[in-house]
């Protein structure tokens, strides 16, 4: 019987420090790794850590240098910094995915995005999460069908859906139906709804469920940070706690069992044994896209094409970058932003 | 919109007893009306009763068989003296009425698990076929058509629901939140702990109020004469299902239940606009969709095994409920339209 063992790392980061969040990635892999995980999960945007001001002041009320700093921490792919999480990935011959702030590399619109590099240090995946919440949606752009795979990684199928993307039912189903093994949730979602939502995922699906949030507690703000003051007003830890991000992470099992965590308000990494054979043998009950599917009734259209600002074309263009852009559905393109 | 008070009755039924349950039925939701509900839910497959042994006969033999054969004489014809006497019930106590019922066709052999809603004027105003049974209960149940995915305005909010694990089948969730529901039913045999987070995620997904509704059963409440009963519920565990009722508000809160191990109704008063509201926040067939990567079509219509076409016949006969006239399938339930489609809210 396959057994996986994972971690799932609850950290807190060095806000808007790309190389110093990166660091945290390499100290912490290398811990994990040395626990016998192969599979290391970190939470969401972790390099470089959320942009806590668009729920700690009204939108774009002074957020001119916060936002600079996200623009210019965000990781570029591929860039040094990509190269970097790869290389951690390699050294420690483990599967490692990450949250990152993603940007194109001359482009100023910031992308909620988890990267997946394999123990060869091959970036075998990507999700840019595909509807940012509430106010993330004035710091993040929205991400396309064409990042929605479950990877193969020789052990496990994974795959997953960032934070509150997890209550996109069709989303879910799309991942399913390629036969998702272990679901990855990278999150800030707090509280025990949170937890609710993990393990009815993993029954939904009878799938191992990881849920993995960071830790933020203000005093671990720099006293440098730019408007340090308006970042954190005292009138929001009033009201909220010193907390900025408490943390939630969990493990669950197919059958919707918690099998460590949740864990809120200190930094650890969760480890766990998941017997790979537990998800076929739950399926016999419940699989949503086999014997429990209706597909008479149901019929689930998705649009997996990258959707990039500008398809060109024209005497300029490339004959190979011609050939079948006209077509919405069409798949096999290369990715444009890879 | 009114804020009022909803009832999940959890009980047990007079099992194998059609006549016995409905008249349970009739008096718990007096019980519940007297309390001021203006919906009241029962458990699935309620009458009359859930068929339990499903998971503990071999599929085949004697007693299975025999069991079967109760079950279909006591299963609940739509458009039938045991439904309108659901019907005059809602209508007399100026209530909704939900009620899980093993289900047929007035001329067939194949058994529904279906989810009746009677309105206060006394319609049959909905009725939903579980999609796809579980396990064993594939052997007692047929699946239900897209025809019964459903919502109801009742005045208060919409209403609708899905059956046990179909609750775990995210594309009929889909169906219903597209049609704007708001007070969501899931009456359901599964008393499981992990059934709770499945009940407050939905809740949190569809920013709507669930209602999970169970039914609690005790081996000593079966009849004496029931075929097995020795073998099968001879055991030192009583309980056949302690019951799992709750109501959830729209942020995922427990606002009543769960209620285990004992008969009661479980109340909480609810505010559509509450649901609505919360929206703002997540709405899956809104602005938390993304209809250009992800399309989900529903084939609603109503799906008969067999249609009959006469040419010959002026003005063609139509059959009258119960008798053994051919198109019975597609006679319509009473409020029902034959053909109903998914549309957005």
């Amino acid at each position: 019987m396959t057994t996986l063992r994972i971690a799932a790392v609850q950290a807190s980061y060095v806000l808007m420090d790309r190389d110093a969040a990166i660091g945290q990635v390499a100290a912490l892999t290398a811990a994990a790794a040395a626990r016998g995980a192969q599979l290391i999960v970190f939470p969401e945007v972790f390099v470089p850590g959320t942009p806590i001001w668009i729920d700690t002041q009204p939108i774009w009320t002074g957020d001119e240098d916060w936002f600079a700093l996200l623009a210019e921490n965000a990781v570029v792919i591929p860039s040094p910094a990509s190269e970097r999480l790869a290389a951690i990935a390699a050294e420690h011959q483990v599967w490692l995915v990450v949250g990152v702030q993603e940007r194109e590399p001359h482009g100023s619109t910031i992308y909620n995005t988890v990267l997946y590099f394999s123990p060869l240090g091959e970036l075998a995946g990507r999700h840019r999460k595909l509807v940012p919440t509430g106010s993330e949606r004035t710091v993040w752009g929205i991400g396309d069908g064409s990042t929605l795979q479950v990877i193969d990684t020789g052990l496990a199928r994974i795959g997953g859906l960032i934070c509150w993307e997890n209550y996109m039912p069709l989303a879910r189903f799309h991942l399913y139906a390629q036969g998702v093994q272990v679901w990855l949730a990278p999150t800030l979602a707090s509280g025990d709804g949170w937890i609710a939502t993990m393990r009815h995922i993993a029954r939904e699906n009878r799938m191992f469920v990881i849920g993995v949030n960071p830790v933020l507690h203000e005093d671990q703000v720099p006293a440098g940070f730019p408007g340090r003051d308006r970042l954190i007003p005292a009138g929001y830890t009033e009201d909220n706690g010193p907390w900025l991000e408490e943390g939630n992470s969990v493990v669950v099992a197919p059958s919707g069992t918690v099998l460590a965590g949740p864990v809120r308000q200190r930094e650890e990494t969760l480890i766990a044994d998941l017997g790979l054979q537990d998800v076929a043998v739950a399926r016999r009950h419940l699989d949503p896209v086999g014997h429990y599917n209706r597909p008479d009734i149901f019929r689930l259209q998705v649009n997996t094409s990258p959707q990039p600002a500008v398809i060109e074309s024209g005497t300029i263009a490339s004959t190979s970058k011609l050939n079948g852009d006209s077509d919405e559905y069409q798949t096999s393109h290369e990715h444009p932003h890879s | 919109m009114p804020r009022v008070t909803v009832a999940a009755v959890q009980a047990a039924p007079e099992f194998l007893d059609r006549a016995a349950t409905i008249d349970k039925v009739i008096a718990l939701a007096e019980e519940a009306a007297s309390r001021g509900a203006r919906l009241v839910a029962f458990p699935e497959a309620f009458v009359p009763g859930y068929p339990d042994w499903v998971w503990r006969t071999r599929p085949w033999d004697d007693t299975a068989s025999t069991l079967y054969a109760r079950l279909l004489e006591q299963a609940l014809v739509a458009a039938s003296p045991a439904c309108d006497a659901l019907a005059e019930a809602a209508r007399r106590l100026g209530i909704w009425l939900s009620v899980g019922a093993t289900e047929r066709d007035p001329a067939g052999s194949t058994l529904y698990n279906a989810l009746l809603h009677f309105a206060p004027d006394g319609r049959l105003a909905g009725r939903h076929r579980k999609l796809m049974p579980s396990g064993g209960e594939r052997l007692v149940w047929g699946a239900g058509d897209g025809s019964g995915l459903t919502t109801i305005d009742t005045g208060f909010g919409r209403l609708g629901g899905l059956i046990c694990w179909e609750n775990y089948m995210p594309l009929a969730r889909s169906a219903l939140y597209a049609q704007g529901i708001d007070i969501y039913l899931a009456p359901t045999w599964d008393n499981s702990d992990v059934w709770i987070p499945t009940l407050r995620h939905i809740a949190r997904e569809g920013r709507t109020y669930v209602i999970g509704v169970t039914a609690c059963l005790r081996a000593t409440d079966l009849p004496e004469d029931l075929p097995g009963r020795a073998a099968l519920y001879g055991g030192a565990e009583d309980w056949l299902s302690r019951g799992n009722s709750a109501i959830i508000s729209p942020a995922g809160d427990i606002i009543a239940g769960p209620l285990a191990g004992e008969e009661g109704i479980v109340c909480a008063e609810i505010d559509a606009e509450v649901a609505r509201a919360s929206r703002q926040q997540l709405d899956v067939v809104g602005h938390y969709s993304r209809s250009d990567v992800l399309r989900l079509t529903v084939d609603a219509t109503a799906r008969a095994a067999v249609t009959f076409r006469r040419d010959d016949a002026e003005p063609p006969a139509r059959p009258s409920a119960g008798s053994a006239a051919p198109s019975r399938e597609a006679a319509p339930v009473p409020g029902q339209p034959a053909s109903r489609h998914a549309g957005k809210r």
